[in-house]
């Protein structure tokens, strides 16, 4: 199978809640995984480096904001553009029960992967159905 | 045209996306990009140095994004590859991966052969310098020989 040719989505402004920092955000696109033992969750936020991002964990709330460097972009002016570039954020609400302590974070090329392990007792607490 | 000064150090991003939203409802400023919707998004940027040419890929890593430049054409093509090892059930699934490739024209006046790319943070950068003849020279006045000195 030949891969999938890629076309251009416009990006999501996050709507709703106005931030303190000025300037727009967007929502980053986002893949969750579920595993065994633990959720995968990848977000794209092109030109945010590891320093400027920020994960939380509060009372089931997991929120990704990540800052983006304009730096790229100083003293010069646009002759063509097809994107505009912005801070990211995120909010999702995990529905299973999270060990907030062994949450990690990497940020590869522009892209958060989180790995959230299950707490021993969301494990549990999946029960096996056997076929009758 | 204004310079992205970023004046203010409070507000560099307002200015900056400002700058670049007047320019993308704008349907008169053509550089012979190969359609517009074609993955990936490219923004353009120019100083006096030369031509800036700045692309979303996040993900790749520098080695997996092909630039190449054919006369005034500069190229630039890779695949998006998902994670290895899907045994999961996704929740949400909204990244999208493939190939791409496309290509973009580039002025006379700038040298592409001294084009330098550099790929940080999902961010690909390519600088494509002024040709040497296309820079500004001063040109020297030379004083009339003095013919009466001893």
């Amino acid at each position: 199978m030949t891969p999938q040719e890629l076309v251009t989505r416009e990006k999501q402004e996050v709507a709703g809640q106005e931030k303190t920092r000025p300037g727009r955000y967007f929502q980053p696109d986002v893949d969750i995984c579920e595993y065994d033992d633990y959720l995968k969750l990848w977000a794209e936020m092109p030109g945010v480096k590891d320093k400027d991002l920020k994960v939380t964990l509060e009372d089931d709330v997991l929120t990704i904001e990540g800052l983006v460097d304009i730096e790229t972009y100083k003293n010069l002016s646009p002759v063509y553009t097809e994107y505009n570039v912005g801070n990211y954020f995120r909010q999702f609400t995990l529905g299973e029960s999270i060990d907030e302590s062994g949450i990690r974070a990497v940020m590869r090329n522009g892209v958060l992967e989180l790995t959230l392990p299950k707490t021993a007792k969301a494990k549990l607490r999946r029960i096996g159905v056997q076929a009758g | 045209m204004a310079l992205l000064r970023f004046e203010s150090d409070l507000d560099p991003i307002l200015s900056l996306q400002k700058e670049l939203e007047r320019f993308l409802r704008n349907p008169a400023v053509s550089l012979g990009v190969s359609g517009y919707g074609a993955f990936p998004p490219i923004n353009v940027l120019e100083d006096a140095e030369g031509m800036v040419v700045v692309v979303e890929l996040p993900g790749l890593s520098p080695s997996e994004v092909n630039v190449s430049s054919k006369g005034r054409t500069l190229g630039l093509s890779g695949e998006c590859k998902p994670p290895d090892g899907d045994q999961g059930s996704y929740h949400r699934h909204e990244r999208r991966f493939g190939v791409f490739s496309r290509s973009i024209q580039i002025p006379e006046d700038l040298d592409l052969e001294k084009a330098e790319a550099k790929c940080e943070a999902g961010l690909l950068t390519i600088r494509v310098p002024k040709a040497e003849r296309a820079k500004p020279r001063q040109i020297t006045v030379q004083a009339e020989k003095e013919e009466n000195t001893p």
